[in-house]
């Protein structure tokens, strides 16, 4: 077996792995799932509220969206393995090491995170609670439809902050795109279907990996009442 | 490059940036038109949202915050439709967020004008009536009124300044 081609190679390759996938293992919590899917629904809200100026819903959405990212911080710490960035973020040459096999096809699949979707992860964190926070302060062009905190900046202080308010936004719906096409890349060059576990929270693997340490849900029901006084304390503007 | 050259460059230069400056200090009136109506209508939009930010607290700073504030936007509200003199759209070249529309179905600009003026007056009435319920119902239904002739006549803030 002197010159046999590169792809003939990994399709036997993925073969003997289909063969080896013999077993569902648990990938995602259910936290993880819904947390996400709230995030996806509650931003498209966002935007779209946003752009027609019908601010009123604009702002229930946007609480929704403290909550769960607020949410997916502590359970970054505290939550199943899967959840951890302790788990999934990785340092520089593990990142360099998975970007360059990233052309192969015969990569077996990530149990959580990859190395560079961890990034993205990150990012669209840090992004959507900046938008968040810049919206809590922006002022409304008329004065009235205000963020919960923007008594506490001047009109004009807070027009500015609408403005960067936007801009950022539009920095998070590149990355969000970004992430969107990636996961369309894993699914047309590397046949492996990322939206499935994201839904299921199972993917197809075999008996010998690790399984992801699952975390008590009575911990998640504890942070998301925490989470939820929070919210509602800066929904008041912390006027009580 | 040869010393005359160089002296060419700056005092090309030198040309570009007084250029820039008179341009920068001195326009035609219709940017003054401009900045002095957007102006006026940020003291309103300051004085409405004094107004709100009142509404959040507690206690209700009712004469010093509430009635002075209702009093600018009446006032001001009044007049508003005379600061958009034909000339003053973006036509000009002149960065405004006032749309060519106002001049082209002028009649319902004034309209929404007239409306606004309206729900001032009851802003007013209800900051002295110091009740605050009426008064945030009052608030939100001014609101509605800017709203509404923004929407049709100010362009969005997109892309362009600050
Ligand atoms: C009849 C139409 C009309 C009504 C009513 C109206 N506006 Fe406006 N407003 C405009 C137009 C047009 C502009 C854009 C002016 C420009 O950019 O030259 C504007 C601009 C503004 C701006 C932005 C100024 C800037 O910084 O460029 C604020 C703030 C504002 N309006 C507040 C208000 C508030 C508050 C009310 C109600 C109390 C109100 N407006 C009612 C037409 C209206
Ligand atoms: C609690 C959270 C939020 C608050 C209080 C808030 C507040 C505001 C305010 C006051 C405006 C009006 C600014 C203006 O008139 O120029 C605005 C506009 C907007 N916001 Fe938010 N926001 C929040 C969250 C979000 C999130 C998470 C997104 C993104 C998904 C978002 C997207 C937008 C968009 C697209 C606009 C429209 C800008 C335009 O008029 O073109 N907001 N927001």
């Amino acid at each position: 077996m002197t010159s046999k081609p590169f792809h003939d190679l990994s399709k036997a390759y993925r073969m003997e792995l289909a063969h080896a996938y013999t077993t569902d293992l648990k990938v995602w919590d259910l936290p993880v799932r819904i947390m996400h899917w709230i995030l996806a629904i509650a931003i498209g809200v966002c935007w779209w509220t946003g752009a027609n100026h019908q601010l009123e819903y604009h702002f229930y959405s946007g609480y929704v969206i403290l909550w769960t990212v607020l949410m997916r911080l502590y359970w970054g710490l505290v939550g199943s393995s899967t959840a951890r960035f302790s788990n999934f973020v990785r340092g520089p040459k593990a990142i360099v090491n998975y970007a360059s096999a990233l052309h192969r096809r015969d990569t077996p699949p990530s149990h959580g995170h990859n190395a560079l979707g961890a990034i993205a992860i990150i990012i669209m964190l840090g992004l959507v609670l900046t938008v968040v926070i810049l919206g809590l302060f922006s002022v409304d062009v008329d004065g009235f439809y205000s963020g919960a905190l923007s008594s506490y900046v001047t009109f004009e202080q807070g027009r500015h902050l609408a403005h960067l308010h936007q801009k950022w936004l539009d920095v998070l719906l590149w990355v969000i795109a970004l992430h969107i096409a990636a996961v369309f890349f894993y699914f047309i060059y590397k046949q492996q279907n990322l939206v499935g576990p994201m839904l299921s929270g199972k993917r197809p693997g075999d008996g010998g990996e690790a399984e992801m340490k699952i975390a008590p849900l009575s911990r998640f029901a504890i942070g998301g009442v925490i989470a939820a006084a929070l919210v509602w304390a800066v929904s008041n503007g912390f006027y009580f | 490059m040869s010393s005359s050259g160089f002296r060419i460059a700056v005092a090309a230069v030198c040309a570009g940036f007084s250029l820039w400056a008179m341009e920068a200090a001195a326009g035609p009136p219709e940017v003054a038109q401009v900045k002095s109506r957007q102006d006026k209508f940020r003291d309103m939009g300051g004085a409405l949202k004094a107004i709100v930010d009142e509404l959040r607290k507690q206690t209700v700073d009712w004469d010093n915050i509430v009635a002075p504030n209702a009093q600018t936007i009446k006032d001001r509200s009044g007049y508003l439709i005379n600061w958009f003199p034909k000339g003053t759209g973006p036509e000009g070249g002149v960065k405004t967020h006032a749309l060519p529309a106002i001049w082209q179905t002028n009649d319902d600009f004034v309209r929404l004008g007239k409306t606004a003026e309206a729900e001032a007056v009851k802003l007013n009435q209800a900051a002295l009536g110091k009740d605050r319920n009426a008064l945030r119902a009052q608030a939100e239904a001014m609101s509605k009124a800017c709203k509404a002739c923004h929407d049709s006549y100010r362009s969005p803030e997109r892309d362009n300044d600050e």
